[in-house]
């Protein structure tokens, strides 16, 4: 510190308003602790990625391109719908509405804890000291803080050689703002964002390609589970090049290489989700003698304890790089700091893809189960053993339940099908708990619902004959 | 098939005996070589003693609570192998029991391929609606390498009561860990009833060694114990010491401003890593350079050759309280060693202490002890001479005096201090010099920087 400086006494800082952060905050405060939560974006920041250009925004637009797409699919079932269109201007303000409703009730929940939210980038410039730099021209802060909570989150990763213009070539931040619909669109990379954005503008009317560099989609997800996807991208028309590299993008074509072989993909945007880096790189970490690895992500602890007084969560660190695990993160970090035991020890950090038919997974694949020498039974149930998929129309997907025999407990449950994403929080229940396939199954479940999926599989494992949920109409 | 008899290994310098604190295998039992058949408690450690051979369990060589000398019988096995136990026992101790996950009752290293599979739920249907039994799986031995069963919300308890999950034997279906079963577990050595305290698996954390009086439960009885162990050793040595040695100590009180604020401008340079900068590395390098001028004191003597032997190592030995008892884990070559690597190796080993995980290695060749009962509050002390060294350090706890300055009473913080040393080798003066020295040194630690 320069002489004349003044540093303010911070007692918990922390670094990132993104849904991690907030949570941490939130949980020092009523801990006790005095904390001011700092925030590149400050107020408007609240929320992070996944309030304000991410989870939020991406499942207002899938819902409603969903909704658009479906009323035109049960023609069969005698539904006739006439002009079905989407204004995504329109769209754009609904949404900047419910994004602003609920960035609001964050911040109202943070002031009402008493914690203080600030503009600006954070850097260290020494252990316990560092400065809070706004971009507009007001003087930085120097604090000095007692304990810091990191939850700095990740950035999209550009492709190389054809940058982020915000015009054609878009991150998934740009796509999820377009006020209209473009009439084609190549999506580089077949991860999760990339299908969702992917499947989402095809249901809106666009011809939508999708560009993968591996020779598969959802690299990490079980292959069974990405059949019914397929399938459905066929059938809305979205082309799916695997292995392919994109080398340009000029005069509304996008060149994408496989070998030898090049091929020329008419688009109007490119939109590119390749991947996300961890935000580490300007935090000034070497100051407190912390190195990121590789991949910029931070080392920690089961408290997630980086060095003394300084704690990590979310992006910044090991595991997928999803809300809901920062969240979890969020409040072991804030007990940590506060000196109460606390451990990030999960069984089953549930992961989500709202593609068409959704796909939800929870704890191990049936590979994972034997590699742990597990002895492993699996069973799988078709969606087609639904009669409640049945009346919505959706007969691709399943669900499957993994099972270690030797203690009679479920280790994994998969599902791909409607409302995934809603089911498989009863099987990170059953997995936490070490419930066994008996309990799914006399646990009684609702019917008609996609739910008894999850009691009618452990019933094929138990291999116990079917029982009223055979391939049968609802009776309600 | 051939028996072999398996032999009490060597399992740590200088120990001739080893008391059977736990089998884990019984007659009749499968074991794979490495597996572990039984804790063995020496008079400072409690080490896994690994099996050495594939094959079966045929008899034991005693019970728990049975003291074996190095070299009895500890296990006969049948096994087709023929191994030179000799060399396998020179490795003998394996790994020393560490806090982390010593293996659940019932769980079976994951190699061993001829295990009993617990009856599995898909092949018996009618049985129920039940799947294996409880205990076909607590006992009978999942070869299951996953976590440890338990809900959420039984985790947050263990983590609350610090107790490791693994340790706790689960008394729901396959295992699985209730909270009762951790409240229990915590609790476990509360239960005043000798018997079943035995028989009950013994909870590794946290838990009073045996001998020492459990929590207090009213009854009318009184109960006796076996002197065993730690306390066993404990005993031993501190009577020797006291037959043996005749003690001379002095008490000193030493201005401790200086000392307080080297600690203070040091600190955020050397507390690294979660490892504090205590009071204690500055205290050790006073000592070290103390024993460089006062050599009479880093010394041993042998009544019954009637040498007195000058060690050219400074090996500082520091007494820990642990739960079981006193452990004097020693710091070797502390002079050569700088005041950050002396924090870490300080706190690395009192951490193994407590947690019962030092190995005997780590306590041996101390030439000089130093013990700390400022760390509960006291002032001063007189402490008992570990034997074969020639004198310990006590220091009390900092605390501000009024001390004259100046003929002006003014408050300073001040350390209380005492040694004791063997009459047989200083005398009175030897002893005084001695304090003056080590008291230039805490008084102005900036002599530190000196050299010797």
């Amino acid at each position: 510190m320069v002489v004349g400086e003044v540093a303010e006494g911070v007692d918990l800082l922390v670094v990132g308003a993104g849904p991690g952060g907030y949570t941490a905050a939130l949980r020092a405060a009523v801990l006790g602790r005095s904390v001011l939560l700092v925030d590149r974006l400050g107020d408007s920041g609240i929320g992070g990625v996944c309030l304000q250009v991410g989870c939020i925004p991406s499942k207002a637009l899938i819902e409603v391109a969903d909704v658009a797409h479906r009323a035109g699919g049960l023609g069969d079932a005698g539904l006739t719908v006439r002009d079905v269109s989407v204004d995504l201007d329109r769209f754009q303000d609904w949404k900047a509405g419910k994004v602003g409703g609920l960035t609001g009730a964050v911040s109202g929940l943070l002031r009402r804890a008493g914690v203080e939210v600030a503009a600006g980038e954070f850097r260290f410039t020494r252990p316990g000291s560092g400065v809070l730099q706004s971009a507009d021209d007001r003087p930085p802060r120097h604090l000095q803080y007692t304990d810091v909570l990191l939850a700095t989150g990740s950035r999209p990763v550009e492709l190389p050689g054809l940058p982020r213009d915000g015009l054609r070539v878009l991150d998934s931040t740009d796509a999820l703002a377009l006020r209209s619909l473009p009439r084609s669109m190549a999506v580089v990379g077949g991860g999760y964002i990339g299908l969702e954005l992917g499947t989402a503008f095809a249901k809106l009317g666009s011809k939508v390609t999708v560009i993968e560099a591996l020779d598969r989609l959802l690299p990490g997800v079980d292959a069974a589970l990405l059949r019914p996807v397929r399938q459905r991208l066929e059938a809305l028309g979205v082309d799916v090049l695997l292995g392919h590299r994109v080398e340009g993008f000029e005069d509304g074509v996008v060149t994408a290489t496989a070998g030898s072989g090049v091929v020329r993909v008419p688009a109007e945007k490119m939109v590119v989700a390749i991947g996300r880096r961890p935000n580490t790189d300007g935090l000034g970490l070497n100051k407190i003698g912390i190195t990121p690895d590789g991949a910029g992500l931070l080392a920690v602890g089961p408290d997630r304890m980086a060095a003394p007084h300084v704690a990590a969560i979310g992006d910044i660190t090991a595991g997928p790089a999803l809300a809901h695990k920062a969240t979890a993160e969020g409040e072991v970090a804030a007990e940590a700091l506060c000196g109460k035991p606390a451990a990030f020890d999960p069984a089953a950090v549930p992961a989500v893809v709202f593609s068409d038919p959704e796909i939800a997974v929870a704890g191990l694949s049936p590979e994972e189960a034997r590699a742990q020498g597990m002895d492993v039974a699996v069973a799988r149930l078709p969606l087609s053993a639904s009669g409640r998929a049945a009346t919505m129309g959706a007969t691709e997907g399943f669900t499957q339940l993994v099972v270690d025999r030797s203690v009679d407990a479920v280790v994994g449950v998969h599902i791909v099908g409607p409302h995934a994403s809603e089911l498989i929080a009863e099987g990170v229940l059953a997995i936490e708990m070490a419930a066994s396939p008996l309990d799914l199954l006399a646990s009684i479940h609702p019917h008609p619902t996609l739910s008894e999926m999850t009691s009618d599989v452990a019933r094929v494992l138990l291999h116990q004959p079917a029982g009223a949920t055979v391939p049968a109409p609802a009776a309600s | 098939m051939s028996e072999l008899e398996f032999r009490l290994p060597d399992v740590g310098e200088g120990l001739d005996a080893g008391e059977i604190v736990e089998w884990h295998v019984q007659p009749g039992s499968t074991v794979v070589r490495d597996q572990v058949l039984a804790d063995v408690e020496t008079d400072k450690a409690v080490v896994e003693i690994p099996s050495p051979v594939n094959g079966t369990v045929l008899r034991l060589g005693g019970d728990v609570g049975d003291v074996l000398e190095i070299g009895a019988l500890l296990v006969v096995f049948e096994t087709e192998e023929s191994v030179r136990i000799r060399s396998h026992g020179s490795t003998g101790p394996a790994t020393p029991q560490s806090a982390g996950k010593p293996p659940a009752v019932g769980e079976q290293p994951a190699a061993a391929p001829a295990l009993p599979t617990p009856v599995a739920v898909a092949q018996s249907p009618e049985t129920g609606a039940g799947g294996p039994s409880p205990d076909a799986a607590a006992d009978g031995g999942g070869s299951r390498t996953g976590r440890v069963l338990a809900s959420p919300a039984t985790r947050r308890l263990a983590l609350e009561m610090g107790v490791d999950l693994g340790a706790v034997r689960g008394s729901g279906p396959g295992g699985r860990v209730t909270s009762d079963d951790v409240r229990s577990f915590a609790t476990a050595p509360a239960v005043a009833d000798t018997a079943t305290a035995e028989s009950a698996p013994s909870p590794r954390k946290s838990a009073p060694a045996a001998g020492e009086p459990r929590r207090a439960v009213r009854r009318l009885t009184d109960e006796t114990v076996p002197l065993r162990g730690l306390r066993r050793s404990i005993a031993k040595s501190m009577t020797a010491s006291w037959r043996e040695i005749p003690h001379i100590t002095e008490f000193r009180e030493v201005d401790a401003t200086a000392l307080v604020q080297a600690r203070a401008t040091l600190r955020p340079h050397l507390e690294r890593d979660g490892v504090p900068f205590t009071f204690l590395p500055l205290l050790v390098k006073a000592v070290v350079a103390t024993l460089a001028e006062h050599p009479k004191f880093n010394a041993s003597i042998d009544m019954d050759a009637e040498t007195i032997t000058y060690h050219g190592r400074r090996n500082i030995g520091l007494a820990t309280s642990t739960g079981a008892g006193l452990m004097v884990p020693v710091v070797k070559d502390a002079d050569a060693k700088s005041l950050g690597e002396l924090a870490r190796e300080i706190d690395g080993l009192a951490a193994a202490a407590r947690d019962r995980s030092v190995t005997p290695a780590e306590m041996s060749e101390g030439t000089f002890s130093i013990t700390n009962f400022g760390s509960y509050g006291g002032w001063l002390a007189t402490p008992i001479i570990r034997p074969s060294e020639a004198a310990i350090a006590g220091f009390g706890r900092i605390r501000d005096a009024v001390v004259p300055v100046d003929g002006v009473p003014v408050v300073r913080p001040t350390l209380p201090l005492s040694v004791s040393a063997d009459h047989r080798l200083v005398d009175g003066e030897d002893l005084g010099g001695f304090l003056a020295t080590l008291i230039a040194y805490l008084a102005d630690p900036i002599l530190l920087l000196k050299g010797e």
